[in-house]
């Protein structure tokens, strides 16, 4: 209370300051004249009392001094008169303010810039209304261990009943085509119950967005665009409202274009009404449904755990007469949104955001060094203001204005190396990067560069004031070598340094490895001039059975395949029905197998089926160990047929020669299996994703019957990219209802399932340079500082006949035993702390030692480097010169 | 005015607070009333009047005002502030159990120890 007093008491002052001097002189001239005025009614002139009154009053300006004083205004006198010696000094020394700022600037822009990158992805609320109440809901079951599902509508019900939230609403997301333009076009589409948009508070920018009444009228269709949506498709015309679409040749009504930069859930290009059948509402399998839902106030997550057991407990049992798979381990877990949305991008970003601190304590710890050095040099200096009267607190006090001006300005500097750095990320981060567009360069960037300035200054300066405070006027005098205590603490910041450094290496060197792997990695096909893209199916086709529809599928297909051979410059061109290198596959749990090993007969857990073309693996160029792959024999009707891979065959049978054994995928009507022949065995390919191992996989005849989509590969003879538009036009020329999606090569494919860590191996990458640059001027600084220092004794040993290599070694010695030092202890602390990054790592060690021999030889080299140019100055140090510097 | 008494150290805070505490008056209004309690027996330099002034304005202990003198001209006048009273209180105690102390020390006669 006191202090807040005084503070505002000064504050006031400080201001005020002008008006408080003015207050002060009159104050203290009433007092004179009234002392006078007394005087001269007891009798003494006016001239004479006026004189007794001031000679009793004092000296008037030393009042005035300590009345200054007792209001702290000397304070800010003080550090004005500080501020300006500093930026005497700066001014004096330009090289070395020059590599103090930059010094900073590198340390407070790099983690300015990752921290403003963090706090926009991880930290910031997400932009919806009361954003960190919304909740997603999952399932999860036995069958799928390893991810989780959507929920059923009989689930979404029972939670919506019976979980007690403030609101929950459901959307179901589909693909859907839009035709009726020049050329058809896939769009993203959620359907979404009532409430959805209430929600989260979604506000429209054009239109209204959907209400209630919208869902009540069954066969109302309309639409309500994204606001990105509307740029792009619709070119911002204000006049969509109205307007029609037909999406998978049903026609909807665009009544609204949603805010800017609402997009919920993710990737969303358009909403609909959802609208659904008796037999979805009841299906309690279809896990098709998107649950959020908010919290009431005060409601914590864990609170809903007994009830949504309750709730999964009950649909479990409703379930297991039907489906046993499904219903073991049957749960419904709930996760905050924010969570779902960035959760698995933490761990890498929280790393990029320690490794940037990392940089940033590097450079505290050379700015450090650096001033301790300047103040060796300054020491006389400090001793003979110490003789004079300064005391320590002041010559503390002025060191710490000192380094924190320079950090100012290195904090100034940083922030625009922070702007600069957002940019760059936002340049080379992948799309698919959670809350890519609102990372952007906002204040926190201002606060936190400042914070990070004033905190580096302190820190900096606490050691150097502490040396400039102990310095006695005794030493100066005896221009004694004691400040040894001085060098020796020095010494330990530049061991800190290497140390710190060496850790960011060993760090980077490690995810650079990963990053080779990965682009490096076989997947089992031939990866160049492959070009893939995906056929979404039109809703209907035409036929009145599912037979006599597949028959029309696999006629369409085969119609197309044949145009894009057609296109000159493609080579071959096969189907499947899941894209190569995406990521998305279709698991099937329930397989059961005929002369498996023991235990394998029915296999729980899901397998990875695909369905493919004939000639499929001719042309990935994928090695068929045994048999063969389809041929246009395998169609509708005839004998089902499989082709296995490797790993398969081995896992389930123990052995490769499988041919003629027996599988079953499916069921016939009457619930009994449907079995069918192996008839080639291939060798494992990564088709999935490159980072995972070769599951087992098997593969069935695409034109043996309907898949629910289609994929293309065309093998090219010239660059595939020159291919896309030809193929497009080729296709929607014979097809204008056909649209054609994700375009992309191979190559491009598996550069950008690795963009996550190329990022984060760029900017790793970048902050163990800086490091290592930091850590060869702290070494330099450090070497050379110490040169100079013993020049007298360097001086004193060549005239006693130290040979120059001598002295060289000395000093090679001196500084590579700091370097060595620093790289052991790195080494101990990096084995402690790259289990961090053990998860993102791929192909190489977290403790590969071959890592840390190089990483360590390179620090040498460095450390080497940096002590090359103090080393040769020792060695040309003339004696006479040496021994007369006294 | 002969024989008069040097201030103790830090004993001309506690005058003040005592001064002002009795009504609110200027520097020079101090001043002259402690002269007065004391019946001219203490010394207070004038000069390190304003300084203590100050002091105990910037610690919140007294509060001041321009005003009005008796002949009619502009002064600064100070008056105790709440925690100034409570202040002042505290000081009083120590300042009587203190010279009671010095007091008893003092009398102390040799067949008493």
């Amino acid at each position: 209370m006191t202090a807040w007093r005084q503070m505002l008491s000064w504050l006031r002052a400080t201001v005020r300051r002008s008006q408080m001097e003015t207050e002060m002189d009159a104050e203290l001239r009433f007092h004179v004249e009234e002392c006078a005025e007394d005087l001269v009614r007891k009798g003494a002139s006016r001239e004479e009392a006026l004189r007794r009154a001031r000679l009793e009053f004092g000296g008037v300006e030393r009042v005035k001094e300590e009345g200054r004083e007792a209001r702290g205004l000397n304070l800010v006198d003080n550090v004005v008169q500080d501020l300006r010696y500093a930026a005497r000094l700066m001014r004096n020394s330009p090289a070395f303010t020059a590599v103090a700022i930059s010094t900073l600037a590198l340390g407070i822009g790099a983690t300015t810039a990752i921290f403003s990158i963090v706090n926009a992805v991880i930290f910031k609320p997400l932009p919806y209304k009361d954003s960190s109440r919304l909740v997603i809901f999952r399932t999860h079951t036995g069958m799928f261990p390893t991810f989780t599902l959507n929920l059923t509508w009989p689930a979404f019900e029972a939670l919506r009943k019976e979980a007690g939230l403030r609101e929950i609403a459901a959307c179901r997301q589909t693909d859907m085509t839009l035709t009726g333009g020049k050329q058809a076009d896939e769009f993203s589409v959620a359907a979404i119950s009532s409430g959805f948009f209430e929600q989260v508070g979604a506000q429209p920018a054009l239109g209204r967005l959907l209400s209630d009444n919208d869902q009540a009228a069954t066969g109302n269709h309309v639409a309500v665009l994204t606001y990105a949506t509307w740029r792009r498709s619709f070119a911002g015309d204000p006049g969509v409202l109205g307007r029609q679409l037909i999406l998978d040749r049903q026609s909807y009504t665009i009544v609204g274009v949603a805010a800017k930069d609402f997009e919920f859930p993710g990737a969303v290009e358009l909403w609909i009404p959802i609208s659904l059948t008796p037999e979805v509402q009841r299906n309690p399998t279809f896990f098709a449904f998107e649950v959020v839902g908010k919290l009431r106030e005060g409601q914590k997550i864990q609170n809903l755990e007994p009830r949504l057991a309750t709730i999964a407990a009950r649909l479990g049992q409703q379930l297991a007469a039907e489906k046993p798979d499904i219903t073991s381990d049957y749960k419904i877990t709930v996760k905050n949104l924010l969570e779902i949305q960035v959760g698995y991008a933490r761990t890498g970003f929280l790393v990029l955001l320690a490794a940037a601190s990392l940089v940033l304590l590097i450079a505290c710890a050379n700015l450090t060094s650096l001033l301790l050095a300047r103040g060796w040099n300054r020491h006389r200096e400090m001793a003979m203001r110490t003789a004079l009267g300064a005391s320590p607190a002041r010559l503390k006090r002025q060191c710490l204005v000192e380094s924190c001006l320079l950090a100012l300005f290195g904090g100034v500097a940083g922030i625009g190396l922070a702007l600069a750095g957002v940019q760059l990320f936002r340049g080379i981060a992948p799309e698919d990067t959670p809350r890519l567009h609102e990372i952007s360069a906002d204040w926190s960037i201002l606060w936190f560069a400042l914070t990070c300035s004033v905190v580096s200054g302190v820190i900096s300066g606490l050691a150097p004031a502490r040396h400039a405070a102990c310095v006695s006027p005794n030493e100066l005098l005896k221009q004694a070598t004691g400040l040894s205590g001085t060098s020796r603490f020095g010494k330990g910041l530049v061991v800190v340094e290497v140390a710190l450094a060496f850790v960011l290496l060993i760090g980077a060197t490690l995810l650079v490895q990963t990053l080779a792997h990965l682009l490096h990695q076989n997947p089992g096909f031939r990866t160049d001039h492959l070009l893939t893209f995906e056929l979404p199916q039109p809703p209907e086709l035409p036929g009145k059975d599912a037979e006599e529809r597949a028959t029309g599928q696999i006629a369409r297909l085969k119609e197309i395949l044949t145009q894009v051979k057609s296109v000159s410059g493609v080579t071959d061109a096969v189907g499947s029905d899941h894209g190569i290198l995406n990521g998305m596959v279709f698991s099937h749990a329930g397989l059961k197998l005929e002369g498996s090993l023991p235990g394998k007969s029915v296999i729980s857990e899901g397998v990875v089926s695909r369905y493919v073309s004939p000639e499929y693996f001719r042309l990935l160029g994928v090695p068929i160990l045994r048999g063969r792959e389809f041929t246009e024999a395998d169609t509708l009707g005839k004998q089902p047929v499989f082709v296995v891979n490797e790993v398969m065959a081995r896992k389930f049978w123990g052995t490769v020669d499988v041919l003629g054994k027996r599988l079953s995928a499916s069921q016939d009507v009457n619930g009994k299996p449907v079995w069918g022949e192996i008839v080639g065995v291939v060798t494992n390919i990564r088709d999935l994703n490159i980072e995972y191992e070769a599951e087992p996989e098997y593969f069935l005849p695409l034109f043996q019957s309907g898949v629910a989509s289609h994929h293309l590969v065309v093998r090219s003879s010239t660059n595939p990219e020159a291919l896309v538009t030809p193929i497009v036009s080729s296709i929607s020329s014979r097809y204008p209802d056909q649209a054609v999606i994700k375009v992309s090569t191979v190559t491009a494919t598996i550069a950008k399932s690795v963009g996550d860590q190329r990022t984060h191996t760029v900017l790793l990458g970048i902050f163990a340079s800086l490091g290592l640059l930091l850590a060869l001027l702290g070494v330099y600084g450090v070497v050379s500082y110490s040169v100079a220092r013993r020049s007298q004794e360097i001086g004193v040993r060549a005239a006693l006949g130290a040979s120059r290599s001598d002295l060289m070694r000395m000093v090679l010695r001196e500084g590579l035993t700091l370097v060595a030092s620093g790289t052991l202890i790195g080494a101990a602390v990096a084995v402690a702390v790259v289990r961090v990054i053990a998860g993102q790592l791929y192909g190489v060690q977290p403790s590969d030692p071959l890592t840390y021999l190089g990483s360590a030889t390179l620090m040498l080299l460095v450390g080497l480097l940096a002590c090359w140019v103090p080393a040769r100055s020792a060695m040309l140090v003339d004696p006479m010169v040496a021994l007369r510097y006294e | 005015m002969d024989k008069q008494l040097d201030l103790l150290q830090g004993t001309l805070d506690m005058l003040i607070l005592k001064a002002v505490s009795l009504g609110p008056l200027h520097g020079y209004g101090v001043l002259l009333r402690i002269q007065q309690i004391s019946r001219d027996r203490l010394e207070i330099q004038q000069g390190s009047l304003y300084p203590a002034l100050y002091r105990l304005e910037h610690r919140g202990w007294i509060a001041s005002e321009w005003g009005e003198s008796e002949n009619n001209r502009k002064a600064k006048y100070y008056r105790l502030t709440a925690t100034g009273k409570k202040r002042l209180q505290a000081e009083s105690e120590k300042w009587n159990r203190m010279a009671e102390v010095i007091a008893e020390i003092l009398g102390t006669k040799r067949e008493e120890v």
